[in-house]
């Protein structure tokens, strides 16, 4: 009695512990460098003893923000630069860390000190090139207005990009030219532009034998390297704020390239890299490529069938509504239609300040796009059945939902079969982006495979992708003729 | 005439009943009655009003003025689910429902107003020796029968529950000559046989004339003639009866 009394005031007092034993959810961007400063994140504040969960490669600078701001992830890597710039308003360019806390403090948001170093935008552009056309400094761009340039699509876009770098320089450049990050190393070795983008961290550069443009008339802001996180943490989860305290000042501009070339360039993983960092061993690792397989396999599938479920569910009784109503049909068509032009990543993006990000905001914009399809072609099979034949089950004396189920519905169909087939083929393919929003699947290998430039890992991905929408397809296709009345296959012989 | 006959029950009748599709006058104050247990047969060109007839009668069609009786009672929206039960309608396709077999069709009505399997199975069998039709077509689809054959499924659909009345609206119009002459044959036999009220439309005169005492000539929307084939051709109503009369085609003589 005793005993049992003791249990029920152990769990009790462990209550409260259990609710905050969410694990901490950090984020990282798109590109190498944030992916290895979340695995540090992680791994610190694991050994620290807080269950830390990383949620990698999200997306670009708006969708962390969004996720962060929304409560789906607690921390992410951030750089002072992108906050002053881009992020913030009312804010002097050249603010510090003490400022912007001030700024981030209504919001919600605490940043930590810097991590160590800074990674800044350069310009850079072949060593040898450099060399023969004497360009050392930035500046000495604007004698040559001949030279072709090849910037990220976020540099192009932002404006302490490319726009603000030409105003203040007075770069006369026409020849433009908006390209994958990860791609314009390939495109200035191989002369195809004379002047890229850079991080001044990024392992390229020695690589590739890339000069670096002296930024001589102090353009580019500094983007001190931090990590930004919900500020309830400080209370919910302080030994994970002090965890991510203990990183600051401990990572030098060096060091973060050394990290980056071991990754990009020497093949090793994050984890591992980060581990070594960190003088941690790790221990297991993430299981082998059939193991791993699987584990997309069954992501990528429970995206689909998900969003697939759902829109069958909505969508055939919205279909028989729009055959009913013109009216309605005519609406509902085309508000379905509306939401198939939204673009795919911009859809998934949308969903994060509803629903956060991983499974559910990705089948929710899938599920989005299925609607159309399946719409659409209840619709038709309905429309579609001839006149005189959906009078005479009226003539029968039949009521209204006897006729939709015994007649309508059975004559329509392949018609909607054919609806749900198309919508689960293009799901299986949308899935593949879903992994920006942190719903793995087969999206996860692709988007690490371009940013590590490894072919091996895209097709990791590309290849399960088509393999599965080959295996869908097939399989709707049985389906569709074991469902098909045996009636209607004999009429569409004659 | 025959609409007067005051001896027996009114089965059906239009009172002063107008309807228009758009622009097109389908009936124009039309006033019919059909008495129970006759045999009625409605003729005239195409788009003269007859189909439109059978229409209102079954509530698949509402009158823009005029009412619909139906047994005396003044036809109303929510009793025409009842009223279609009781009534047999034909058309002239057959109307059969692609993705159901034979038996498939003639359950589906049954089948809902809660007769089981054996029930159903019983009265097709009872309905394919009335309509002469081989008991092996029953498992068959639609697209697996003959013009004649899908005819005297969509028949015996219409008389599974063993309605009052049939309506049949150009019943053999798609056969070709042999199987119509045949089943032309085999539907009046049937219409002695089951003594209901029954109502053919078609625009063969020879054929109205072989199913029905009266006939009703249709034109315009109009009821032009409503007597026997005798009073068509000495006592026409007008020019167009006449014409219309004539316009039977009989076989040369044949040169030998």
């Amino acid at each position: 009695m005793k005993r049992a009394l003791l249990t029920v005031l152990t769990v009790l007092a462990m209550l409260p512990a259990l609710a905050w034993a969410a694990p901490v959810r950090i984020g990282s961007k798109q590109f190498t460098e944030s992916v290895i400063l979340g695995e540090l994140a992680r791994l610190n504040a694991q050994q620290a003893g807080v269950d830390a969960r990383h949620q990698r490669e999200l997306g670009g600078t708006s969708i962390l923000w969004s996720a962060l701001q929304h409560g789906a992830i607690d921390a992410y890597p951030e750089y002072t630069g992108t906050l002053t710039h881009e992020l913030l308003r009312d804010v002097a360019p050249d603010a510090d860390i003490p400022a912007l806390r001030e700024k981030l403090k209504p919001l919600g948001i605490g940043i930590t000190d810097t991590l160590g170093f800074s990674d800044t935008y350069a310009i850079g552009m072949q060593e040898n090139r450099a060399a023969q056309l004497h360009i050392s400094r930035i500046s000495d761009l604007a004698m040559h207005p001949e030279l072709r340039f090849g910037f990220s699509n976020e540099f192009m876009d932002r404006t302490d990009g490319w726009p603000g770098i030409r105003q203040r320089y007075g770069l006369a450049q026409t020849q433009v030219r908006g390209l994958d990050h990860t791609l314009s190393y390939r495109a200035v070795a191989s002369g195809a532009v004379d002047a890229i983008d850079l991080y001044s961290t990024d392992a390229e550069i020695p690589y590739y034998h890339l000069r670096t443009l002296n930024d001589d008339r102090h353009y580019f802001p500094r983007y001190e390297a931090v990590f930004l996180y919900r500020l309830e943490l400080e209370q919910s989860a302080p030994a994970f704020i002090a965890a991510l305290r203990k990183l600051c000042g401990r990572i030098d501009v060096s060091s973060m390239q050394r990290m980056n070339a071991e990754v990009k360039l020497g093949g090793m993983k994050e984890s591992d890299v980060a581990a070594r960092f960190l003088s941690i061993s790790l221990v297991g690792g993430d299981g082998g490529f059939w193991q791993r397989l699987w584990q997309r396999t069954a992501e990528h599938v429970t995206l689909v069938a998900l969003s697939l479920g759902m829109a069958v569910l909505l969508g055939i009784p919205l279909g028989i509504l729009s055959a009913r109503w013109k009216r309605a049909g005519q609406l509902v068509i085309g508000v379905t239609g509306i939401l198939q032009t939204v673009p795919s990543l911009a859809m998934f993006v949308f969903m994060i300040p509803l629903l956060g990000i991983g499974t559910w905001p990705a089948a929710a914009a899938l599920f989005l796009y299925s609607l159309l399809p399946i719409v659409r072609n209840t619709h038709a099979g309905l429309i579609d059945i001839p006149l005189e034949l959906r009078e005479s089950a009226a003539a029968l004396g039949l009521p209204g939902s006897v006729r939709l189920r015994r007649v309508e519905l059975p004559m329509a169909t392949r018609s909607i079969l054919a609806g749900i087939k198309t919508a689960a083929v293009i799901n299986v393919g949308t899935a593949t982006l879903a992994a920006l929003i942190g719903a793995g699947g087969y999206g996860q290998p692709i988007l690490t495979g371009i940013r590590l430039d490894n072919i091996g890992l895209i097709l990791e991905g590309a290849v399960p992708a088509a393999v599965l929408a080959l295996l869908v397809q097939g399989l709707f296709e049985g389906v569709e003729r074991w469902l098909t009345p045996r009636g209607l296959r004999l009429e569409a012989r004659q | 005439m025959f609409g007067a006959d005051s001896a027996r029950p009114i089965a059906f009748a239009l009172e002063r009943v107008s309807k228009r599709y758009g622009s097109v006058v389908a009936l124009a104050e039309v006033s019919l009655s059909f008495a129970v247990g006759s045999t009625t047969a409605l003729i005239g060109s195409s788009g003269a009003g007859k189909s439109t007839v059978l229409r209102l009668l079954l509530g698949l069609d509402w009158p823009d003025q005029g009412v619909v009786r139906t047994g005396g009672e003044i036809l109303q929206r929510a009793h025409v689910l009842e009223l279609r039960r009781r009534v047999g309608y034909v058309i002239q396709e057959g109307g059969l429902f692609p993705h159901l077999t034979v038996l498939g069709n003639l359950a589906l009505l049954p089948r809902y107003m809660g007769w089981t399997t054996a029930q159903v199975h019983a009265r097709a069998q009872e309905l394919a020796e009335l309509t002469h039709l081989s008991r092996d077509v029953l498992e068959r689809y639609p697209a697996e029968l003959s013009g004649g054959q899908r005819q005297r499924v969509a028949l015996m659909r219409g008389l599974m529950l063993n309605p009052d009345a049939l309506l049949l609206d150009e019943p053999l119009g798609a056969l070709d000559p042999l199987v119509r002459h045949e089943l032309q044959d085999e539907l009046k036999r049937i219409f002695d046989q089951l003594g209901k009220t029954v109502i053919v439309v078609t625009h063969d005169l020879a054929e109205a004339a072989w199913f029905a005492e009266r006939l009703v000539l249709f034109r315009d929307g109009k009821v032009l003639q409503d007597g026997r084939l005798v009073d068509f051709c000495e006592r026409p109503a007008d020019e167009f009866v006449t014409r219309f009369v004539k316009a039977q085609r009989y076989l040369p003589e044949a040169s030998a």
